[in-house]
């Protein structure tokens, strides 16, 4: 490989955060190529994680050409210039690592954890990849077919499969968020050799990746070795960001639609929040535990165990980099109409907005979230990941140790203010999804 | 905040699960395409585990404390054999289970609401479980180290004084009894279900949910007596791990866990099951399934067993993971699914090995074709060296990693205690990973993996598998409430 000496890449941001419960330390630096890169160091155990987030997910996509960024999800792991097909998984697997990758509406990430003495290794495959990817005819009918199949497993043959798809598709406007991320498969089917090399050359670029290592090594060896193997990856012109923004919903909306495989009916209700980062989105998510976290919240008690009329009920908060929504989720027990339990959650988001929540509730959530938060940082491989999300989504990975100080600075006010902002009717989606229909036994 | 749920995922690729394809002729790979340019150390990672401090109590409890101090947490596992549901009486599928689930649903001074108040209050999580199949009940809990002081003591006001309130059990009752339908819905369930009972045949282990008639039927008092005659320390062993300093730990223990008396309970378990001799084809008929769940395998070993490190390695190569030849074969090269894996449940008795998958319908019977292949192929032909080592290299690295996570240390302790496998069982590991060879692998293979008395489920529409079944054995047909159907 050729060495391409690089001598301005390292101006460093040392970012360090003491205030807060969190403190996961960071330094960041950029090459030449305008790849990002971010470093954790943590020597506890000898083993190292590496994500690269990539700025490209299903809202990049049009109308037309949906499923792509999926698609190139489980590209990427069938070989480039100098990794065999099924080299990457056998390689990995071979030394002990873990590895995946996921395509959510926002981006694209790809991530491994290895022993510490097999950093090379992780670097040199998500390098090899990101430069030189076998984009083939062959791969590209093989990985279609995968994403089929995929969908046939997550979708197609399980119980509410299709709820989540009909919840965007009917709560959002923009085709940003409104269609589903596996994609539409007459668009894959229709999807040529030259669509996909167009989109692997356009997005996975180093100037549109951040690379985050966390684990044990050392930092200087590890950016030499980063730059070694990413150097000489060219730039490419940068892709053109998706305007996400959405109309005013004007009105309640509402579908209903039926699930061969499911038992019993669930509704799904869902209120349009602001993007993630933002305050009001943080206050939203507060409210929603409020609500529905453990066995002491108000929709526990109130629907579950008081009226019976859940089986279980709970909160989703889909965070997106633009508009997302709050969702509030109960699978029905039988006998009851789904309506009841719209009536009564909106009941309990009515006295949320005149009463408000109580001091101990909010304590309780402010405990529970810097519990979570701590829960979900144990892992190096899901401190790669956060750190390269916040880097990519908001240009802030330091909101990997912050986030927690945006719950903790939530007021009973700004919660009541939420509900009655968001939280109304001409901003919600109801999906209800009911049992195949059987010799007249649902009503 | 719900970290969980804060961003839609589509996961994908591998570790969890699947992937296929239409047709073969669009790959022609046959095996993995090695182009060897990647940059693999060969230097042998050195494994050195932290040691758990050990006590034991006067009134019999095992403790294991492992000191951890990077986050502001902690966690508790307590294990308590012969506690399981495989130690139920006849009739009773379902008590011990319930037992532990209605354990946190109230005490003689707290309610389930207030436990559940306390709980989220100071940070923390409380779960008690036994799962089927089992030989014991579990109470966990883990919290903030800041309010230490005050979830432990709520975790030993529920484990020691429980109430049984008769509302909890009522509610617990129809929930579980909609779970028992809600499962049925799921054709991995169903597979589970049909294998369990194939493999194990009158083993306690067999049985994998609630009878709904012991639902039905049990009180308050039987799960009081459940707990108090089962839940009983000289059968427990109880793990820390965390922000926690063992010795004051030890002194607040032996203070707090002074009302846990001993009893003259021993844990027993019935002789272990035999191997299946016969095959058979249990299919589980799921009109409109576009997939079919294949499940085959009989029983094997227990943990005890001599033979466990070489099964680790040989299962490790037969269907261990991405790269092993389950997965490269029906996967990679056929695309018949997103995934094809093989398991072995080495528990205190023998359980099964397992190879499974979830196919296309259309492709069932190549499959099926594909798996025996493979089954054969691991007790006929030697391994070849380079996939013997890298095998290995995998266990080896696998079990350097899962060191990151002190719970994990803490699970190595526990079972080495449970097992009564030797002190330096851990930190000897990998040479003994190491020291497994070609013949070991054909030796266990050989001796455990026989096609010719596998136990095979099908999981999926009979209407179009059936008759590829039938090739395999002779086949029962079951709806998916579980009932054998005749005709």
């Amino acid at each position: 490989m050729t060495r391409i000496p690089c001598a301005v890449l390292a101006a460093s941001v040392v970012t360090l955060y003491a205030a807060g419960p969190l403190n996961i330390p960071f330094k960041e630096y950029k090459l030449d190529n305008g790849l990002r890169v971010i470093l954790s160091e943590d020597h506890s155990a000898p083993a190292y994680s590496l994500a690269i987030t990539y700025d490209v997910g299903s809202r990049d996509e049009k109308e037309g050409r949906t499923g792509f960024a999926h698609l190139f999800e489980h590209m990427m792991f069938q070989g480039s210039e100098n990794v065999g097909k099924g080299e990457h998984f056998s390689l990995i697997d071979n030394n002990g690592g873990n590895f995946n990758g996921t395509t959510s509406e926002d981006r694209t990430n790809y991530f491994e954890s290895l022993p510490a003495n097999q950093l090379d290794l992780g670097l040199f495959l998500e390098a090899d990849r990101m430069r030189a990817l076998a984009v083939t005819q062959a791969n590209l009918d093989n990985q279609r077919n995968a994403v089929q199949e995929e969908k046939r497993l997550g979708h197609d043959n399980q119980p509410y499969g299709d709820t989540m798809d009909t919840v965007n598709e009917t709560a959002f406007d923009n085709f940003a968020y409104k269609h589903s991320t596996i994609g539409s498969m007459e668009d894959l089917n229709a999807a040529t050799l030259q669509d996909v090399q167009a989109f692997f050359k356009r997005n996975y670029a180093p100037n549109n990746a951040v690379l985050t290592l966390v684990g044990d090594f050392k930092s200087e060896d590890a950016l030499a070795k980063i730059k070694k193997y990413f150097g000489n990856i060219p730039a490419q012109p940068a892709p053109p960001k998706p305007d996400t923004s959405e109309p005013e919903q004007k009105g309640e909306r509402s579908k209903t639609i039926r699930d061969k495989f499911a038992q019993v009916p669930r509704i799904d209700i869902a209120y349009k929040a602001p993007p993630s980062n933002e305050q009001d989105f943080v206050a939203l998510d507060v409210l929603g535990d409020i609500l529905s976290t453990g066995e002491s919240s108000r929709l526990y008690q109130s629907l579950v165990k008081e009226k019976q009329q859940a089986l279980q009920v709970f909160e989703n908060s889909v965070g997106h980099r633009g508009p997302g929504l709050i969702m509030f989720i109960a699978f029905v027990r039988p006998g009851v109409d789904p309506a009841e339990i719209e009536k009564s959650l909106t009941a309990e988001l009515e006295r949320v907005k005149t009463e408000g929540v109580t001091d101990q509730e909010l304590e309780k959530i402010r405990m529970s979230d810097t519990r979570q938060s701590i829960v979900g940082l144990q892992s190096s491989m899901s401190r790669a990941i956060q750190l390269g999300q916040y880097a990519v989504y908001f240009n802030d990975p330091n909101m990997i140790n912050t986030l927690i100080e945006k719950v903790q600075k939530v007021t009973k006010e700004d919660i009541q203010r939420v509900a009655r902002q968001y939280m109304v009717d001409a901003h919600k989606t109801v999906v209800i999804t009911l049992p195949p229909e059987q010799g007249g036994a649902q009503k | 905040m719900t970290r969980s749920t804060l961003f839609l995922l589509i996961p994908c690729a591998v570790l969890l699960a699947q992937q296929p394809q239409e047709n073969d002729k669009s790959i022609s790979l046959s095996q993995v395409e090695r182009k060897n340019k990647a940059p693999v150390s060969k230097e042998l990672l050195k494994v050195k585990l932290p040691k758990p401090v050990e006590a034991k109590l006067d009134n019999g409890l095992t403790v294991l404390i492992l000191e951890n101090h990077k986050l502001p947490y902690i966690s508790i596992d307590l294990l308590i054999e012969g506690a399981g549901p495989i130690d139920e009486p006849a009739g009773k599928a379902g008590l011990a289970a319930a037992t532990a689930a209605l354990l946190t649903q109230g005490t003689a001074t707290r309610t389930s609401r207030q436990i559940a108040e306390e709980t989220d209050l100071y940070g923390a999580a409380l779960r008690a479980n036994s799962g089927f199949g089992g030989n014991d009940s579990e109470v966990s809990v883990s919290g903030l180290s800041q309010t230490f002081d005050k979830w432990f003591a709520l975790f030993t006001d529920v484990l020691l004084h429980p109430s049984y309130p008769d509302a909890e059990l009522k509610n617990y009752r129809q929930r579980a009894l909609v779970g028992l339908k809600q499962q049925r819905a799921q054709a991995s369930f169903l597979a589970s279900e049909r294998f369990n009972r194939a493999v194990y045949g009158v083993f306690p282990a067999s049985v994998v949910s609630a009878s709904p008639e012991f639902l039905q039927n049990m009180t308050p008092a039987d799960l009081q007596k459940w707990h108090d005659e089962r839940y009983v320390p000289q059968n427990a062993i109880l793990g820390i791990t965390g922000d926690v300093n063992p010795r004051e730990t030890i002194a607040m223990l032996k203070k707090s866990l002074a009302d846990w008396k001993r009893s003259s309970l021993e844990k027993k378990l019935p002789p272990s099951p035999p191997v299946v001799e016969q095959k058979h084809v249990y299919l589980v008929d799921r009109p409109g399934s576009v997939q079919t769940n294949i499940v085959i395998g009989n029983i094997a070993i227990d943990r005890r067993s001599p033979d466990y490190v070489a099964m680790r390695v040989t299962n490790q190569i037969l269907g261990g993971g991405g790269a092993a030849r389950l997965f490269m074969k029906l996967r990679e090269e056929k695309g018949y699914t997103y995934g094809a894996y093989s398991t072995f449940t080495p528990l205190a008795f023998a359980g099964p090995w397992r190879a499974f998958s979830e196919v296309r319908t259309d492709v069932t019977e190549g499959s099926m074709t594909e798996f025996f292949n493979e089954l054969n192929r691991i007790r006929t032909d030697k391994t070849p060296a380079s996939e013997l080592e890298e095998a290995k290299r995998s266990i080896v690295a696998t079990f350097a990693l899962s060191l990151e996570s002190p719970s994990q240390i803490l699970q190595l302790a526990i079972t080495q205690r449970r097992y009564g496998l030797p002190a330096d069982y851990w930190d000897t590991y990998p040479e003994k990973i190491a020291a497994v060879t070609a013949e070991d692998v054909l030796r266990i293979a050989k001796k455990y993996i026989n096609p010719a008395n596998a136990q095979i489920v099908a999981v999926g529409d009979a209407a179009k598998i059936k008759a590829i079944m039938e090739k395999y054995g002779p086949v029962t047909v079951y709806d998916t409430s579980g009932k054998e159907i005749t005709n």
